[in-house]
């Protein structure tokens, strides 16, 4: 089990990958989003706030009304975003959860293989 | 515990999510294809006049137990993942993995089926010479394929609309033609007319009208609440059921069978039939329509399979490729190509009505898949469940076998001759499944083996390693053997 110093760790390295990601915010442009993430093993949630593509906070509990909802290990959030595993493999599996439309499910998929495209 | 085990369920208001009448609407607008028009005229070549009604009801109610079967698998997995997952969950990956390739070959079939149709729709009613039809083929699902690289995408509300006026026209105009020539219905209940077969053939072509009702459940995480989905799948087929036999009576009242069966637009011949020029613009502009549901479903749902398959490497990485506006382009422009060059095929053959029967073979055999995922996964997963279909263990057995006899009974029809037997639809089937199976055995190993020396290769671990201090895993004791990598 990962505790919230290590996700936290994660969270940065992640913000950092994404927002210095060119291709990535240019194709993120239009994706305005708040992430809720849940995990089930600690019970411990965070959010994200993604504004036109950039990560502006990762703070720890849930702030503000969701467009996504992400289930899992904590464990497995903090290899997702260290871009150590293959998220879509994890969900096809029902190993990890999503609440949202289809298109931000994507759109999130999107952001790890931009940066990990061999993850 | 597994993470998406529903230990902690997820209790939280979604920004944007959909509600029952979106969720109907989607099922609905899925399921009613301009090849549904087609899947009429199958019905009636083997329940002549207003039998098809009769095969129509009873379709409807075998779906009802489909809509429960799916229900409790929806509410178990509310994923996109849909039947994958269940199979996959079920009966293991591999297996998950060639039944739903063999699958979303029915989508590129109806995409294929629509793009034929809608042509030689529009073809008919400008009078155009036969071989433009290849022409409108080619600028449909051009326009389907620009749109869907673009990023455009129907809102949720423009496909509420699309439906119920789709639906709403169909079944008002039926009722029109109905009324304009009046009299009584011809052979209303004669379901063993055409032989001791037909019966089971014509209630096995009903079912195809009501196929891929079911997909509604790939939209499950973007549901309000669970029940959603649930009433979703139980009253889409209701309407469809209205309007499929509102239409199949008016066609059987006003058209000789013999002038249907070889027409690839007997909706027109309906609308003409009924209110002359009037009624077959009316029939062109709701074939149109259904195209936006079509196109914008069917487009959406096959390019992003083949995306989840490519980043799973299932697929060569190349079907993963995003585009600015995260498209999957690769995967999107493959299926516009197939789809066009089946759509070709089918115009220069004139089998369309072999698509008919090959998509309510696979459907009657998913719908079997879907009855053993149920059996299986009440015994492997004793979870609540939001939706628990009544004596869901028998009834889901008597699923497997109903479901089996209509995969055979339209594997082996022939639509054109309902006194025929035809090996055709099994045939293509099996070719479909053969190839799907050989290519998960022989490919995906290989694709999944140089992912795994790319990633090797690329770059080592990025997460840090944990302090001794920090490590929270219990220390394994003397002898016992090492925890097994995932």
């Amino acid at each position: 089990m990962a505790n919230w110093d290590e996700l936290a760790e994660a969270l940065a390295d992640y913000t950092v990958s994404c927002n210095e990601n060119e291709r990535l915010r240019k194709m993120q442009r239009d994706w305005s989003r708040t992430l809720h993430f849940i995990c089930s093993d600690t019970g411990t949630t965070f959010s994200l706030m993604v504004e036109r593509g950039e990560i502006l906070a990762s703070p720890e509990g849930h702030v503000g009304t969701p467009d996504i909802v992400v289930t899992t290990h904590s464990e497995t959030f903090c290899d997702m975003f260290w871009g150590d595993l293959n998220p879509v493999q994890k969900y096809l599996r029902g190993e990890i959860t999503v609440k949202g439309s289809q298109e931000d499910v994507m759109r999130l998929d999107a952001i790890s293989y931009v940066i990990w495209p061999d993850s | 515990m597994s993470g998406g085990d529903g230990a902690h369920p997820v209790a939280l208001a979604l920004r944007r999510s959909i509600g029952t009448a979106t969720a109907t609407a989607t099922s609905a607008g899925l399921a009613f294809a301009a090849i549904d028009y087609l899947g009429v005229v199958s019905v009636l070549a083997y329940a002549p006049g207003a039998t098809a009604a009769l095969a129509i009801f009873i379709g409807g109610g075998i779906v009802l137990l489909v809509s429960g079967i799916f229900s409790e698998l929806n509410g178990l997995y509310p994923s996109a993942a849909g039947i994958r997952l269940y199979l996959g969950r079920a009966v293991g990956n591999r297996t998950a993995l060639a039944v739903t390739f063999t699958y979303m070959t029915t989508v590129v079939l109806v995409i294929a089926a629509d793009a034929f149709l809608i042509g030689a729709a529009v073809r008919h009613v400008l009078g155009e010479p036969a071989a433009l039809a290849y022409l409108w083929i080619a600028v449909l699902l051009g326009l389907a394929t620009g749109a869907n690289l673009r990023g455009v995408r129907l809102a949720g509300w423009v496909q509420t609309v699309v439906t119920y006026t789709v639906l709403a026209g169909t079944a008002i105009l039926s009722v029109v033609a109905l009324f304009h020539v009046g009299g009584a219905f011809r052979h209303p209940f004669d379901l063993f007319g055409k032989g001791s077969f037909s019966g089971i053939q014509a209630v096995a072509f009903a079912l195809f009208l009501y196929a891929a009702f079911e997909w509604v459940t790939t939209t499950a995480e973007e549901a309000r609440t669970p029940p959603v989905i649930t009433r979703a799948l139980f009253i889409a087929p209701v309407l469809i059921w209205i309007v499929a036999s509102l239409f199949a009576l008016a066609l059987a009242h006003l058209e000789p069978f013999s002038s249907l069966h070889g027409s690839a637009y007997p909706q027109l011949l309906l609308g003409r039939a009924a209110l002359g020029t009037v009624g077959e613009l009316w029939m062109l502009a709701l074939t149109v329509l259904t195209a936006l549901n079509t196109f914008n479903g069917g487009f959406l749902v096959a390019s992003r399979f083949i995306y989840a398959a490519a980043r799973e490497n299932n697929l060569p990485r190349q079907f993963a490729w995003l585009n600015l506006q995260a498209v999957p382009w690769v995967a999107v422009t493959s299926l516009a190509v197939v789809s066009a060059v089946v759509a070709a095929v089918v115009f220069a053959t004139g089998q369309w009505l072999l698509l008919v029967a090959v998509g309510a073979a696979i459907e009657a055999g998913i719908y079997a898949i879907g009855s053993l995922c149920l059996v299986v996964l009440r015994r492997r997963d004793t979870r609540e469940r939001p939706f628990r279909l009544i004596a869901g263990r028998p009834l889901a057995m008597i699923g497997i076998v109903l479901f089996s006899v209509l995969f055979v009974a339209t594997g082996f029809s022939d639509p054109k001759n309902a006194h025929h037997f035809s090996v055709a639809p099994i045939s293509v089937i099996a070719i479909l499944g053969a190839l799907s199976t050989a290519y998960v055995l022989l490919v995906v190993p290989k694709l999944q083996a140089a992912a795994a020396a790319r990633t090797a290769a690329a770059r080592p671990r990025r997460r840090p390693a944990r302090p001794p201090a920090a490590t929270q895993e219990p220390v394994p004791a003397p002898g016992s053997a090492p925890p097994a990598d995932d």
